[in-house]
């Protein structure tokens, strides 16, 4: 069994860190109105060139208060994010509902987009399951161009099943804060296209060939696989250390996600607060991503 | 070997000056540049080796300055698509194409007869005598072309210089409103990389490209095997094979581009190849129109045949595309690819009402930049948005294209891919995505000042599209007779010999009967010319003459069409085409269409909505229709065309033959299905397909149907899948499969592409929600009678939906929701229609065929 050590700087209580008062209301940041219907959504293009975001205003983003977003809301927020570089390391994960809809883990229910109430009970069980395990904890591998989920407790996949032991190929672990912490749904990782904004390039994790990964163990990873959910998840960076995502299943949009690492968000804010720059892994488009400097740098 | 040489050749434009070239060239075959004497005057120019038999055409057909620049980006530009056919395509869209498996060097002989796709004479299959590359590693597999000495020191690599960026422009034109100082955007944007070996289809080296995990992947360079190879899903169900053309973290070496080329180069009608797979420079045109092309089959080359991508796009016969397919209507409406011949004769509307954007110098007084724009760092280069009357050009098969000619242009770009990213992906409907409040529920407007502003290859095409047009206008884009053909067929044996107009009529009155041609024109004057001339007092007079030459053009003064537009219903061919949507109001290509258009009154005499100007086919010329057909707007009219080629996975038409038994829409038995025509472009080919094609045209009674149908069952999935990933490994998802057969009865593939598969999971997502308020929508939508049965049924849908299968159960026990309540177009059919001319006698159909021969 192999065991890796990682920096304990990263764990829930990060997350909770990046949280704070802001969290209680939405965050105060401009956005374009916008109608109910598809069609009276603003194009992104002319939004972002008419309601450019501050950097200060990336930073009144929190993991929490996205939450008190709508959904176009949040989608007006990804829009105007470029994939920034490819993370390296481990981060913080969770999944988030935004404003107006139930907030309960059903992903089962989630998933079919337009056919809510239709599809309740529908192998439902298991993809709950997948859904409190997938857009947690992350480790990136950013130099293999591979990503693998933490699990905490493997029992609920045991209980369930999903777990298949192979005395030849051991469950790959990592200890976090003392605590064992496993490495599973291992996943590639590439700069491709967004499947909701075409803008600009987003960072890839795809599950689709996750049987070709070193340390693939077909149970339970297959279940996010290509023959499995088909699991394609995209993000994008707020700033430094924290990225919004946006998670499909089978190339239908299911669940909003953020990944955070305290140590990278306070060590890139001095240098991002002064430039609005960073780093760019992937194609950022030809449209000119207008951030504006924050004043007080 | 090579090397590389400066050269210095002749360029006779037709304004009689001579410029010089300097070309880096390899000795690649077919490049071979000459020396002349040339004018200092006019020698400033650096060419690729690749462009020089591009100026050597421009000088054979006497183009000028600006319709030679026009012509080379035609053919070459991709503007910025070549991230569409890599990227974009595959991940967003879905859809996967096999490049490699188009592409592929050891099977340059055999490209034509599989896509279509006319081979570049300028490259070479590595290994063969005198190809610069020895080995397929070399070019991972590809051809090798003129530029690839410095493309391929790049795969891998970024730096690439594009070989566009030594365009060198026509000189701007005195009556430019954004001149007289050069302000183009740079032509580095038209963006031509080399030729991928099959012309139009340009490629790129791919900086990302990672030669070891390539290798790891394919076992050599010069494969593809592990990139395209076929992986069988584990899931069973029917579920289609996988492959890793569909993984985004591997990046192949090239990028792929297409040039508006890649649909309009076609063999010479005047001058066709001695062997189809090996042609000559001087066979080659670029307005024709390729009349064997499968751009389709290209578009879905990774896709298996059971997923609803394949059925919806490889439907196409060879020559038609069908341009909605991408930004899609989901209306199944594959349409030929015109011939864009005698421009200057084609006819004009006077007073049309256009909302364009129109050049001008200063925004000042608004600061509206949706109205008004100036390009920042320009000087005085800007553009106005209004509502003005306009004379325009009706293009398309119905017309949509309205608000100009460079504007029908311009937007040709978008439909091969460019500023896909930048401008228009967003504004698709998503298939999957089922929920009206989302985007990608719909289509919104392309938005052509945003377009203008943030993606720099449209302004490179924009500031040069006065270039293409002129190209259009050019000696290259004059049409070419049957009477000029046969003189150069002559002239290949006896070089001073004439073949009048006289000899032709000769000619064909000894086949077709004596008088026939007279006969003919009389008859064409009758029954005809009211949609086939451009002569307003031609429709019914004996002694109408369509043989004129404007002595302003030199050109048949008749274009042979008026491009009016006609009700479908009247001319009664598959009227799906007509139906085309994506120019309505709130549509992709709103922008494009006038409000003229618009504001056409539907067809009243077809079930289908024909609002927006819809329902209408445009009277098409019928210039050169000798050697055009098979024909209508599909091809359907006419044999069916084959190519028949060695690798039988390739052979589309033998996997999908058309004809089949009218009485219940399945296909005939194999030993009954007509013979299909094998690609012939050659004088005498093209004479037989157009015999045989009137034919048909002429007796609707001996047409035997054709239809294309699903060829097997193809599962189409709404919403995402949902696994149970102890249950066996079964699938339990939403999902529709469509059999290819209904109740003893032939399904065509037209059913999945026209299925308004949203507006029923809407419906039926309402029937368990509102059912009171669905009740009198859709009472309003389809009648009463029908209103009530499809809530009855839908209402007992919901209740079966969730069993596993249920709604594939469901929908089979109530096929007319799919076939026709929910289809945007219930034509079966595709060969009807166009009866025009059917009682005439055998004699007279000789007469009109032989008149028609001379046009």
């Amino acid at each position: 069994m192999r065991t890796l050590t990682l920096a304990t700087c990263c764990t829930a209580v990060a997350l909770l860190l990046a949280c704070g008062k802001a969290d209680v209301k939405a965050p105060e940041i401009p956005f374009a109105p916008h109608g109910s219907s598809y069609a009276e959504k603003p194009d992104f293009a002319q939004l972002e060139y008419q309601h450019p975001l501050s950097v200060e205003d990336l930073y009144k983003i929190t993991p929490k208060n996205l939450s008190k977003l709508d959904q176009e809301l949040v989608d007006q927020i990804y829009a105007r994010l470029s994939a920034g570089p490819i993370p390296d390391g481990p981060y913080e994960g969770d999944l988030f509902f935004p404003h107006g809809e139930s907030g309960k883990l059903r992903l089962s229910e989630i998933a079919g987009g337009g056919l809510k109430g239709l599809l309740v009970n529908v192998a439902g069980k298991k993809l709950d399951l997948i859904g409190e395990i997938l857009w947690k904890g992350k480790v990136f591998f950013r130099n293999e161009r591979v990503l693998r989920n933490r699990i905490e407790d493997l029992s609920i996949l045991k209980k369930a099943g999903l777990i298949k032991e192979e005395p030849d190929n051991p469950l790959n672990k990592i200890e976090v804060d003392g605590d064992d912490q496993w490495l599973l749904f291992p996943a590639k990782l590439y700069c491709g296209q967004s499947l909701l904004d075409s803008r600009r390039e987003s960072i890839i994790i795809d599950y689709a060939f996750t049987d070709e990964i070193p340390g693939y163990h077909e149970m339970p990873d297959k279940m996010a696989g290509r023959d499995g959910f088909a699991v394609r998840d995209e993000i994008r960076m707020i700033r430094p250390g924290l990225y919004l995502g946006r998670a499909y299943i089978d190339r239908a949009f299911v669940v909003n996600f953020v990944l955070y690492n305290e140590e990278h968000d306070k060590a890139g804010k001095a240098a991002f607060m002064k430039t609005g720059a960073v780093q760019e892994d992937c194609w950022s488009g030809t449209q000119q991503r207008r951030t504006i400097v924050a004043k007080a740098g | 070997m090579k090397r590389v040489l400066t050269v210095t050749l002749a360029m006779t434009f037709a304004v009689a000056t001579a410029m010089a070239v300097t070309a880096t060239t390899a000795d690649a075959p077919g490049a071979t540049p000459t020396r002349s004497e040339v004018s200092e005057a006019t020698r400033p120019s650096q060419a690729h080796a690749q462009d020089v038999p591009y100026f050597e055409a421009c000088a054979r057909e006497g183009l000028n300055e600006s319709e030679c620049a026009g012509r080379l980006i035609w053919f070459k530009a991709t503007a910025g698509n070549e991230r569409f056919h890599t990227y974009v395509f595959q991940q967003r869209v879905g859809v996967l194409i096999d490049w490699f498996r188009v592409l592929r060097a050891d099977e340059r002989g055999d490209r034509f007869k599989a896509w279509g796709a006319i081979n570049d004479p300028g490259c070479c299959t590595p290994g063969s005598p005198n190809c610069p590359a020895k080995s397929l590693d070399e070019t991972y597999g590809l051809d090798w072309c003129p530029g690839d000495e410095e493309l391929l020191k790049y795969v891998g690599q970024s730096g690439y210089r594009d070989p566009a960026c030594d365009f060198r422009d026509a000189p701007l034109k005195p009556e430019e409103i954004h001149g007289p100082v050069d302000q183009r955007q740079s032509a580095c944007d038209l963006k031509f990389g080399t030729s991928s070996g099959a012309l139009g289809i340009r490629k790129f080296p791919n900086p990302r490209f990672d030669r070891a995990a390539w290798e790891k992947l394919n076992g050599r360079l010069g494969s593809w095997e592990g990139y395209n190879r076929r992986i069988a899903s584990s899931t069973g169900s029917g579920e289609a094979d996988r492959s890793h053309l569909q993984d985004g973290a591997i990046e192949p070496p090239f990028l792929i581009g297409t040039a508006c080329g890649s649909c309009h180069i076609a063999f010479d009608p005047l001058n066709p190849p001695a062997d189809p797979a090996h042609p000559k420079w001087e066979n080659i045109k670029g307005l024709v129109g390729n009349q064997y092309t499968r751009i389709s089959e290209i578009m879905v080359s990774g896709m298996p045949s059971n997923t609803l991508e394949w059925q919806m796009f490889a439907h196409a016969r060879p020559g038609t595309s069908d341009t909605s397919a991408i930004p899609t209507d989901q209306i199944n409406n594959p349409g030929t690819i015109n011939a864009l011949i005698n421009t200057a004769q084609r006819p004009t509307f006077d007073g049309e009402q256009v909302i364009k954007w129109r050049k001008t110098r200063s925004c000042e007084g608004t600061s509206d930049e949706t109205q008004c724009w100036c390009e920042p760092g320009r000087d005085n280069k800007c553009w106005k948005r209004g509502l003005a009357t306009e004379t325009v050009h009706h293009i398309l098969k119905g017309g949509e294209d309205s608000i100009g000619d460079l504007e029908a242009i311009q937007r040709v770009y978008f439909n091969i891919g460019s500023c896909s990213e930048q401008c228009w992906m967003n504004h698709l409907s998503d298939l999957r995505q089922l929920d009206p409040a989302q985007r990608g529920f719909g289509q919104t407007p392309f938005n052509i000042g945003q377009c203008r502003r943030d993606c720099p290859n449209f302004r490179a095409i924009e500031d040069r599209l006065s270039n293409i047009f002129d190209f259009f206008l050019s000696a290259e884009g004059h049409a070419t007779d049957l009477r000029a053909a046969r003189e150069k067929q002559l002239r290949s044996i006896t070089t001073t010999v004439n073949y009048s107009e006289q000899d032709l009529i000769t000619d064909l009155e000894h086949e077709f009967g004596a008088g026939a041609v007279n006969r003919g024109r009389e008859l064409f004057a009758q029954t005809c010319a009211r949609c086939h001339s451009s002569q307003p007092d031609a429709a019914g007079n004996p002694n109408a003459d369509f043989m004129t030459v404007s002595a302003t053009s030199g050109l048949r003064e008749d274009w042979m069409g008026n491009d009016k537009p006609t009700p479908a219903s009247e001319v009664g061919t598959f009227r799906c085409r007509a139906l085309h949507s994506n120019h309505m109001s709130g549509h992709i290509w709103a922008e494009y269409g006038s409000e003229t258009l618009r504001a056409q009154p539907p067809d009243p005499n077809i079930r289908e909505p024909g609002d927006g100007g819809r329902g209408h086919y445009r009277n098409i010329s019928l210039l050169n229709v000798w050697a055009h057909a098979p024909f209508m707007h599909n091809n359907a009219i006419g044999p069916e065309l084959c190519g028949n080629p060695a690798n039988k996975a390739n052979d589309f038409y033998g996997q999908r033959p058309r004809y089949v038994d009218g009485s219940n829409i399945r296909l005939l038995p194999r030993d009954q299905q007509p013979a299909c025509f094998q690609y012939d472009p050659s004088v005498s080919g093209r004479f037989e397909l157009f015999k045989r094609s009137m034919d048909a045209l002429l007796n609707p009674a001996k047409r035997i149907p054709k239809v294309t149908l699903l060829n097997e069952d193809v599962t189409m999935r709404i919403g995402p899948k949902l696994w149970d990933g102890t249950d066996r490994e079964k699938l339990l998802g939403f999902q529709l499969t469509i059999p290819h057969e209904i109740d003893g009865r032939g399904v065509t593939a037209g059913t999945l592409g026209n299925f308004q598969h949203k507006e029923f999971v809407v419906d039926l997502v309402r029937a368990k929600t509102e059912p009171k308020a669905l009740a009198p929508d859709l009472e309003k939508r389809f009648g009463a009678e029908t209103g009530k049965k499809v809530l009855a049924d839908l209402k007992a849908i919901v209740g079966e939906v969730t069993k596993p299968n249920g709604l594939v159960d469901a929908l089979k026990a109530r096929p007319y929701l799919v076939k026709q309540v929910y289809s945007a177009c219930t034509a079966e059919i595709e060969n009807e229609g166009h009866r025009f001319g059917e009682d005439l006698s055998d004699a007279d159909k000789k007469a009109l065929t032989a008149f028609l021969a001379t046009l």
